[in-house]
């Protein structure tokens, strides 16, 4: 085991998946010889050379249009969006073209894409360099949705990416490239997509997260802990699809249960898990299913404008005592 | 007035910066935007300019020192008077209860009267186990009872369930721990019988009546001898008529449901918030199988004699035994007479059929000196034991039914009126 | 770009493709009458008049070569190697059908047969058409891709982006428009400042050129001159075919945006008879084969049919299915 950053883990899972199999290509703006806007492709243009390092005009439309054509003849393209927020760009071809390809041909062909997007705010970014867009995915059949959080999951996790089938969308938090560092594996391993982890042990009460929220989760869930109070914290790393019976079996411990994401309150992923849980496991709730989200607005520029909408360990507690007590 | 210099802001994802090079030393003049130093991240190189005019007063990390964004990595003495700035407070801390704080404050409200606030969770225990949510108290927000509250209840019934009645000082309590099968050896033999349905059945029953009502169990002693000698002489008389044995039965029930018409309470049963009192009579005549007691109801008692109650006990026991009882016949019991006595039994404490408020169990019938004016005679006695649940009836109504149904047997012609 | 030179083309090439004016012919005329019968259910946008497109641009592409047809290229579907009835059982939304059921129309395309079938988002398939065409020069073949669209997708802004990374990269696709005049209802002068779409490729740095689209050998000649190129390595090539479209938009379009008089001024250009002639006088077709060739395509459709009508309805649970591999 060694540590590295996120940002590392994600370059080293192209870099072995590349040198592994010579279908595996990026192409993206700006990640040739520039090496990537936030330098996760650095090396690989020297290393595979500009056909499989494809340095692409500003047409994210085009991107994921090409990347699906490749894919069709057997290739594995990962099409880079500099920002998730661009991938409204390319909306059409992921949920039109990609998202329904396999169905419209009754099963004939598969299309073994990623997406890869830089999300997430915090990081004085404004409007349009700090969105977490993936409950549009997650809503959308025929596309996989992950988020990982450490560098161990940001690793397998591309890696699975690359290897499945499926047009998957990789949302890597931007504001944890260089923030989060942890043990990564030298051996050949992947993080199959679709499994939860439980990154914190408790009985008491139930934390369901992804992405960056992670870190405020576990900071406080340790303050909860000096309070008497054990919480669960489960890490989806998979948004589509959704680890549920991890949630499940988490809810029939403790009987309560917090959500918590940088995304929007409305519609975001919260919701689908509060509503499945309400349906499906009613009768082991002991208090009312919680979030803790972004409110209902953009992400503003002015920091203290930000920090007043993030979600951060001081409401996530908040929260945690609120349900405790109830 | 001092100002800081700050490692800039070098990307979204940068968080820290590495001071490449001074180019002005602590003492030097600076003109306002002239570059002070060289700071690097691995994505770019910047050189900082100096935000006003002055002079460098003091480097606060050096060269090849990593620093976070926004810190200060040297200070600036400027010529400009600290102008009036306007007020800047810190950001506010969070606030840690603010999401739903609304919704809080109508929790807190005392609930409205007479309502519990029960979630799912606490609703399936009390429904599985029998749980009565009142003998529990809440610790969770307004007084309610979470399932925190409800489990260590359920373990801590569970253990003194283990423990025989009435306490026993002397005998510690066995902890509850979980029963391990015993292991059978040759010196501690050990003969393993499945329980049946029937028996499982048998069981939750019992459990749930004794777990709902509070049992007590009053004694009356009765002077049968008119009634025994009442028999003596008709019984032969009686088995040629009607081609069954002459019991006592016939006139217990008889006197049951004289009394029950007298004592309602007695055959009542007892719901959530209210009482129902019976005003039909269900008997059930309790019969001893070898799988276990049954309990078959003879319908309407109160319009049979006592030939018709004879034939009716005598039916529901012969069929009983040979096991053709329907559901039906066991079932929508108000009041019923269990015989213990039958097996020599003097006195016992039965268990309320459940849920029915009173059960009476008839005891053996034997020769017993006795007082009768002063002098010691001898008395064909039994003992009647009237097993109530206390929520429904009390001590001096039970007490007065079971006197009245002795004194009925005592003076069998009253069962004429 | 140079004048186009003509290859010529032998006997059977040429009756072949009669063979398949007359099927594609047919086929759409036939659909027609199924569509006002109540027998076919969703849209159904007629090439008729367009055929000399169809049959000219896919006659003769090989079986590594990529077609990205849209809505109106029935035909090519036909041409490129669909048998006829699965390809009405994929309009009856039956089990055998080439989405078995999962989508209308053209939508599914035909993987085996290098058919991409495009979504409704006109113009969507134009950068897919450049990812296949990528695929191939990092492989090192030298198939090409043919990228339809008509003069109304060529305001998308996927056209565009896919042209440019096209002509970026050289790559073997062509891009063939077929302008009839129409999008929907919306004239041509409202779609475009300029007279050609053809003029569009020396923006994006390659050659484009106009070709009259009613003269299957002109369409022909014109498609194998960029198909070479492609081939070659020299990059793409942008093809205009000038055109009319015969029915509405749609079946349901009743087309009162343009004059009886044009149309019977294109319905006179009708590309069929146009063939014909050319083959009699060159003393190729006669009575008798061109009376087999229509008995063959009679016999065809007729069992297209029947197999479409008799093939039962996929499972309904099974929309649930084919999302993911």
């Amino acid at each position: 085991m060694k540590e590295i950053t996120y940002l590392e883990a994600i370059r080293e899972a192209m870099l072995e998946e590349m040198e592994r199999d010579e279908s595996v290509f990026v192409l993206g703006e700006d990640v040739g010889a520039y090496g990537g806007a936030f330098q996760a492709t650095k090396g690989l243009y020297e290393k595979f050379g500009e056909a499989r390092v494809l340095d692409t005009p500003i047409a994210e439309s085009c991107i994921v249009g090409v990347a699906i054509g490749a894919a069709l003849v057997g290739y594995r393209p990962i099409a880079e969006m500099q920002f998730a927020d661009f991938i409204s760009c390319g909306f059409d071809q992921i949920v039109n073209q990609a998202a329904t390809l396999r169905y419209r041909t009754g099963g004939r062909v598969a299309v073994p894409l990623v997406i890869r997007a830089p999300s997430g705010g915090g990081v004085h970014g404004g409007l349009y360099h700090s969105q977490n867009p993936e409950a549009w995915f997650v809503h959308r059949p025929g596309l996989k949705v992950v988020a990982p959080a450490t560098p161990y999951d940001a690793k397998g996790l591309l890696k699975a990416s690359i290897r499945d089938n499926n047009p998957v969308i990789y949302f890597e938090h931007k504001g944890l490239y260089r923030r989060a560092k942890g043990p990564v594996s030298d051996e050949d391993y992947t993080v199959p997509i679709g499994k939860a982890e439980v990154k914190r042990e408790g009985t008491d009460l139930t934390l369901v997260t992804y992405s960056a929220m992670l870190f405020p989760c576990l900071a406080a869930a340790e303050t909860m802990d000096k309070e008497g109070i054990e919480v669960d914290v489960i890490d989806l790393r998979s948004l589509a699809p959704l680890d549920w019976e991890a949630v499940f079996q988490s809810v029939r411990k403790t009987s309560k249960l917090l959500i918590v994401h940088e995304d929007n309150r409305t519609c975001g992923i919260g919701a689908e898990i509060a509503a499945r849980v309400a349906e499906e496991a009613f009768d082991d709730l002991d208090g009312p299913v919680m979030r803790v989200t972004y409110p209902d607005t953009h992400h503003p520029f002015s920091p203290p404008l930000e920090e007043f909408c993030l979600p951060n360990e001081a409401k996530i507690v908040g929260a945690l005592r609120r349900l405790a007590s109830y | 007035m001092e100002v800081k210099i700050v490692v800039p802001h070098m990307g979204e994802s940068i968080v820290e910066g590495t001071i490449l090079k001074w180019l002005k030393r602590p003492g030097d003049r600076v003109e306002r935007d002239e570059s002070v130093v060289e700071i690097g991240s691995d994505k770019i190189d910047v050189e900082v300019p100096a935000p006003a005019r002055g002079t460098l007063k003091e480097i606060l990390a050096q060269e090849g020192a990593t620093v976070a964004v926004g810190k200060a990595v040297a200070l600036l003495e400027t010529e400009d008077a600290a102008p009036a700035r306007p007020k800047t407070e810190a950001p506010p801390e969070p606030e840690a209860a603010e999401e739903g704080e609304a919704k809080e404050a109508k929790q807190e409200e005392t609930t409205p009267r007479g309502r519990r606030r029960i979630t799912p969770v606490v609703a399936k225990l009390a429904e599985r186990h029998g749980v009565d949510l009142d003998q529990i108290e809440g610790t969770g927000l307004g007084g309610r009872v979470t399932k925190k509250d409800v489990l260590p209840y359920l373990e801590g019934r569970r253990s003194t369930q283990e423990a025989p009645e009435p306490k026993r000082k002397e005998e510690a309590l066995p902890t509850p721990t979980p029963r391990r099968a015993a292991v059978p050896s040759e010196e501690e033999p050990v003969e393993v019988i499945p329980v049946t349905a029937m028996r499982k059945a048998i069981a939750e029953h019992l459990v749930r009546s004794k777990q709902t009502a509070p049992h007590v169990t009053t004694v009356a002693e009765v002077d049968m001898t008119r009634l025994v000698n009442f028999r003596e002489k008709h019984k032969a008389d009686f088995e040629r008529q009607e081609g069954i044995s002459l019991t006592y039965m016939p006139f217990i029930v008889m006197a049951c449901i004289r009394t029950l018409k007298e004592f309602p309470f007695l055959n009542g049963s007892m719901e959530e918030e209210r009482i129902l009192l019976k005003r039909y009579y269900h008997i059930g005549v309790a019969v001893a199988l070898e799988e276990g007691l049954v309990v078959p109801v003879i319908r309407h008692a109160d319009r049979l004699d006592i030939r018709g109650l004879a034939h009716a006990i005598h039916d529901l026991a012969e069929r009983a035994r040979t096991k053709k009882l329907t559901s039906d016949d066991l079932k929508g019991g108000t009041f019923s007479i269990t015989n213990p006595g039958a097996f020599g039994a003097v006195l016992s404490t039965p268990i309320i059929n459940y849920p029915q408020a009173a059960i009476l169990g008839v005891e053996a019938i034997r020769k017993t000196p006795v007082v009768r004016d002063d002098q010691i005679a001898i008395r064909h006695m039994m003992y009647l034991c009237l097993s109530y649940d206390h929520r429904i009836v009390d001590g001096a109504t039970a007490v007065q039914f079971n006197q009245r149904v002795r004194r009925i047997l005592e003076n069998p012609l009253e069962l004429i009126l | 770009m140079s004048p186009i030179k003509r290859q010529p083309l032998d006997k059977e090439d040429l009756l072949r493709m009669l063979y398949y004016l007359k099927l594609v012919r047919a086929f759409e005329e036939r659909l027609s009458i199924l569509h006002r019968q109540g027998k076919v259910l969703g849209g159904i946008f007629s090439g008729i008049g367009q055929e000399a497109i169809v049959v000219g641009t896919c006659y003769g592409l090989r079986p590594g070569d990529y077609i990205c047809p849209l809505h109106r290229d029935l035909g090519a579907f036909l041409v490129k190697g669909v048998e006829p009835k699965h390809l009405i059982a994929q309009i009856f939304g039956k089990r055998d059908g080439l989405s078995r059921g999962k989508d209308s129309y053209l939508h599914s395309g035909v993987p085996e047969l290098g058919i991409f079938g495009s979504t409704s988002m006109l113009g969507s398939n134009l950068p897919v058409a450049c990812g296949i065409a990528y695929g191939f020069t990092l492989r090192g073949h030298d198939h090409v891709v043919l990228g339809y669209f008509g003069e109304g997708a060529a305001s998308m802004g996927d056209t565009h982006e896919a042209m440019n990374f096209a002509g970026i990269h050289k790559l073997p696709v062509l891009f063939l428009c077929e302008n009839n005049l129409y999008a929907y209802s919306v004239p041509v002068e409202k779609q475009m400042a300029i007279l050609d779409v053809a003029d569009r490729a020396a923006a994006y740095g390659f050659p484009g050129t106009t070709c009259y689209g009613n003269d299957l050998l002109a369409v022909t000649h014109a498609t194998r001159q960029a198909i070479e190129r492609a081939r070659r390595g020299e990059g793409p090539t942008l093809i205009e075919f000038k055109t009319y479209r015969w029915h509405g938009h749609s079946e349901h379009d009743k087309a009162f945006y343009r004059s009886e008089e044009e149309l019977l001024e294109w319905k006179s250009r009708d590309p069929i008879p146009l063939f014909e002639r050319y083959l009699k006088e060159k003393k190729i077709l006669n009575e008798e084969n061109l009376g087999e060739i229509v008995r063959r395509v009679e016999r065809e459709i007729e069992a297209a049919v029947a197999f479409a009508e008799e093939n039962p309805y996929p499972e309904p649970a099974s929309a649930l299915e084919d999302l993911y591999a």
